[in-house]
């Protein structure tokens, strides 16, 4: 799908000149990107930081979309000696961006927004300086980690260092049990959820990736009848909280307050699966190294090992 | 003179017999409401619910567990809303005087947003404290504000420091939610004002400060007719004025703290329903009050009624429902008649 | 008393609040420069004074830095200047509002012009889907259709003050709600991304951004200065102007069209940067202590509180930078808050 190319130019037969090295990237909206050197001071979204730092790619800035602090996919990662250059939707200190004097931009490429992570104002703000380019978000968070992969072994990064490689092998593993935990129990469905005090929203597998990820896996998750709000949620009045009825929930874990949201609804234990306690972690959306896939897998394949898959009829 | 009074026996007895028919239209909409939702349950069962719970049956558990006490809480937070608006508007003779204008409802958005931003606060009944708290703080401000000078605070002060001390604080909730999606999330649902996942214990929690509130606000009817020929002539009358106002304001404070709390900041429901209230019983907050204090839980439960079956099987908002039910209305009011000026 | 007493005392009071008028736009002047010297000047890029003489020049000597020249030319000038043209925009659309209607809460951000174009704009980014240019057009078009439903549903026999400020205001309540109801209908990001357009931002100004804006207040400001001198007119009231065959109810139209362009291209260009519309005017006139309409002096209180709280919006916070929106709330309202404390000496507020 996506592929880097480092082209080792030999055009000079001259031999006064070394070879100058091209680096070249097709990025997620289809536009290659080519610049005459491999680039080393890389500005980056906060999802590639994510996807990046943990692969040995030391970005020189981040733009995220809120305090760094509460960004979940950051979490973990040293991002000491890297300078924030936004901490709110939308903003970008463009000056500490030029100050950075960056070769390359890399954000994640959002096919129904056709715009780059932060939006339009962001992607405005920053182009003049360095072009933009990185992987698409698509079907599957795995595909997405190898296209980070791809992207970082083009800017030089060595993947088989041991920790890295030891992140690769342990998600492996986890995969690999998730897959036996699965098929141990064919009968076994599964519901992602938000809640909030208002209402239960149930999500639709195609609107995220790592819900479709666990379905090619294996994993039976119910699909919501209506989907609306273009096709990712079903809004259920919590009156209505018992219309599906799974033996395993996953919960949006982007916030520990939406687990606490649904245990206070009277009607939460309308569910059987609530009632019985079968209830864990959905690791909505921020999921971007082998690292933190890995352990949300783990606790997957426990709750899935620990579940009783004839609670719903 | 005896047909005067007359007339004003006929008038008073018209009025009772209104104040009569409101409580019962009111009776019949709270029982609409636990007899609606959007799940369709027989009314039959609703009845057994009623007379006979049985903890195990679904349908039972949902009429006690939702609808009773989301009926509740619109009954409360409705009446205090009507009241508040009806004494604020009297208080600082300003037609448009309403708790959103008064940085009331700026007040308990900014201290919830620091509860979750802040504090880590996640649930609803932690963080209903923290608005009444930030509702009285930001009143107690504007009111401070605004009694500064010579004049104290007159109405075009109290209006003008209402609406500045309601941008500085927008200014930080602002600053706050922009840094933080986790806690916009949460306020994204709370700021629109709702019923729905209200407890018993938040009723529970917030009556005691209402039964003060409202009887506190019923109280002032005599002090804000004074208030309401002008503040030379209360002045005249011997009425204080300051101490009328700083009455009125507490009154409405305390009610529109309080219904925050338990509902959200629900905005149009206390602006619109006292200039119902004056056009059906003309000028005399004797019976303004009742009036409002009636007439507006009949439209905040009957908005969270439609509500809750306009859109299955999810639910829209009191908060959005009041706003489209009430704007027209007030709209088309002010249309017809001149309001009449307080 | 005579009547030459009188007639001097009339010019002796003429002549003082001319000067005051003159004084007053002068100080504003100055500050406005000099607030708009430091924006060039701040900044997280260093660039020393000579360079950025350097790079302003460097059209006509053609002596140029590139880097350099991105930053004075591409990023801070036409931020500066863009936040110079709204803050007057939005100052003017205010303070007509205000002179017209006769009421200090009469501001388009408050009688629901503003809400008219935010309503129109979360729709486009939360339902349409658009981002960018588009939705500007959307606020613009909010904007405009809002000031028209207000104005037809105020008309009966004509328009008085009193209605067209409590129809706008149940518009406004109304349009809120449509905002609150589709953010809770979106996805976080798409929240997130109308909630930053909402606050109003001069981040991604670039140069083309103000001339369109400039356009339209070439076009809007001789009119409103023509229309204004039919409204001196209207300032001995109704009755008087109708007998003199002023036409009143046209003139107001055409002066309330004029400020609903002023207020829906600024919020086109910079998004719905609360308070500047309402607090300009009040300051002004409280500078000008009754001596004239202050127009001028409002669209450069307006600039300056949008510049300065620009500044402060950028450098306050060393890590985080905001957007403009959410300082000049409170830059204002401090402004606000202590005009009112002052108006125990002076005596009235307006």
């Amino acid at each position: 799908m996506l592929r880097s190319t480092m082209v080792a130019f030999a055009l000079f037969a001259g031999a006064t000149l070394p070879a100058a090295a091209q680096w070249s990237f097709v990025g997620g909206d289809g536009e290659v990107v080519t610049l005459d050197e491999t680039p080393v001071r890389i500005i980056v979204s906060q999802d590639a930081a994510a996807g990046l730092i943990p692969l040995g790619i030391r970005p020189v800035g981040i733009y995220a979309d809120s305090a760094v602090a509460d960004a979940k996919a950051l979490q973990g990662l040293d991002l000491s000696g890297i300078e924030i250059i936004g901490q709110a939707w939308g903003e970008v200190d463009i000056e500490k961006a030029a100050a950075l004097d960056p070769d390359l931009i890399v954000a994640e490429f959002w096919p129904l927004e056709t715009t780059w992570s932060g939006g339009a104002d962001v992607v405005t703000a920053l182009s003049p300086l360095a072009p933009i380019t990185g992987p698409e978000q698509g079907a599957s968070i795995l595909t997405l980690i190898e296209d980070y992969e791809e992207l970082a072994q083009s800017l030089g990064a060595d993947l088989s260092a041991p920790a890295i490689a030891a992140d690769k092998a342990s998600f492996e593993t986890a995969l690999t049990d998730f897959k036996a935990a699965v098929a141990a129990k064919p009968d076994l469905t599964a519901l992602a959820v938000w809640a909030g005090t208002d209402a239960l929203y149930v999500a639709a597998t195609q609107g995220s990736s790592e819900l479709m990820d666990f379905a090619s896996w294996g994993l039976d998750l119910i699909d919501p009848e209506v989907a609306d709000d273009r096709g990712y949620w079903e809004t259920l009045s919590w009156e209505n909280a018992d219309k599906y009825q799974p033996d395993l929930i996953l919960v949006d874990n982007r916030s520990a307050t939406t687990m606490e949201t649904a245990l206070a609804q009277p009607t939460w234990t309308l569910m059987k699966a609530a009632e019985a306690g079968q209830v864990t972690d959905w690791p909505a959306f921020w999921l971007r190294n082998y690292a933190a896939y890995a352990s949300e897998l783990e606790k997957l394949t426990a709750a899935i090992n620990a579940a009783d898959a004839n609670l719903a009829p | 003179m005896s047909e005067l009074a007359g007339n004003r026996a006929q008038k008073a007895a018209r009025l009772t017999l209104g104040l009569l028919l409101l409580g019962l239209a009111l009776a019949v909409i709270a029982m609409l409401s636990l007899a609606t939702g959007a799940r369709a349950i027989p009314l039959e069962n609703v009845w057994t619910a009623l007379v006979a719970f049985d903890p195990n049956a679904t349908e039972h558990r949902i009429i006690w567990d939702l609808r009773m006490p989301r009926t509740v809480v619109g009954l409360m937070v409705g009446a205090a809303l009507g009241l508040a608006g009806a004494v604020l508007q009297g208080a600082t003779r300003n037609p448009l005087a309403d708790p959103s204008i008064l940085g009331i409802h700026a007040g308990a958005a900014l201290a919830v947003v620091l509860g979750v931003a802040v504090l880590g606060m996640t649930q609803l009944s932690t963080y209903a404290w923290m608005a009444f708290a930030g509702a009285g703080a930001a009143m107690l401000v504007v009111y401070s504000v605004a009694s500064l000078g010579r004049e104290g605070a007159t109405p075009v002060k109290l209006a003008l420091a209402g609406a500045a001390i309601t941008a500085v604080l927008h200014s930080i909730i602002n600053a706050i939610l922009l840094t933080s999606p986790r806690t916009l999330d949460e306020i994204r649902f709370w700021q629109v004002g709702s019923l729905s996942g209200r407890s018993m214990d938040i009723a529970l929690q917030v009556a005691p400060f209402l039964a003060v509130g409202m009887i506190l606000a019923l109280g002032t009817a005599r002090l804000l007719d004074g208030l309401s020929m002008g503040d030379d002539v209360a002045r005249a009358l011997g009425q204080r004025i300051g101490l009328s106002r700083g009455m009125a304001g507490l009154a409405a404070v305390i009610l529109a703290g309080a219904s925050t709390a338990a509902a959200g900041p629900i905005a149009f429901v206390g602006l619109t329903v006292p200039h119902v209230a004056r056009a059906i019983t003309g000028p005399g907050y004797r019976w303004i009050l009742p009036y409002s204090m009636l007439l507006a839980p009949i439209l905040l439960l009957g908005a969270d009624v439609l509500g809750r079956v306009i859109a299955p099987p999810g639910e829209v908002q009191v908060g959005i429902v009041t706003a489209f039910l009430g704007a027209p209305f007030f709209i088309a009011l002010v249309r017809r008649r001149k309001l009449a000026a307080l | 008393m005579s009547a030459v007493f009188d007639t001097s005392r009339i010019i002796a009071v003429r002549q003082s609040a001319a000067m005051r008028r003159r004084s007053v736009l002068l100080g504003l002047i100055l500050a406005l420069l000099a607030a708009f010297a430091l924006a060039l000047y701040l900044g997280d890029y260093p660039v020393p004074v000579s360079g950025i003489i350097q790079s302003l020049l460097s059209p006509l000597t053609g002596l140029a830095d590139r880097s350099v020249d991105f930053i004075v030319l591409q990023v801070r000038l036409p931020r500066a200047i863009l936040a110079v043209l709204s803050g007057a925009s939005f100052a003017l659309a205010g303070i007509i509002f205000q002179t017209l209607l006769r009421n200090p809460l009469a501001s388009p951000d408050i009688i629901g012009i503003a809400h008219g174009a935010s309503a129109a704009a979360v729709f486009c980014i939360i339902i349409l889907g658009w981002s960018g240019l588009a939705v500007s057009f959307g606020a613009f078009g909010g904007a405009v259709l809002t000031a028209l439903a207000i104005y037809f549903l105020a008309w009966r026999n004509g328009v008085t003050a009193f209605r067209v400020v409590l129809i706008g205001i149940g518009m406004a309540a109304m349009l809120a709600a449509v905002i609150s109801y589709l953010f809770t209908r979106a996805r976080l990001n798409e929240v997130q991304q109308a909630m930053a357009w909402l606050v109003g931002s001069l981040n991604a100004a670039r140069p083309g951004d103000s001339i369109v804006l400039a356009g339209a207040m070439l076009v809007l400001i001789p009119l409103m200065i023509g229309l204004v001198r039919a409204l001196d007119a209207m300032e001995l009231g109704d009755d008087t102007a109708r007998a003199l065959g002023a036409p009143v109810e046209l003139t107001r139209l055409g002066l309330m069209l004029v400020a609903v362009g002023f207020a829906a291209f600024a919020t086109a260009a910079v998004g719905p940067v609360g308070f500047v519309a309402f607090v300009s005017g009040p300051l002004a006139r409280s500078l000008l202590k009754g001596a004239g309409r202050g127009f001028a002096q409002a669209a450069l209180v307006g600039a300056l509180v949008m510049l300065v709280s620009d500044l402060l919006a950028q450098h306050l916070l060393p890590t985080v930078q905001l957007p403009v929106g959410v300082v000049t709330g409170a830059c204002g309202a401090l402004f606000l808050l202590w005009l009112l404390m002052a108006s125990g000496r002076s005596g009235r507020v307006n």
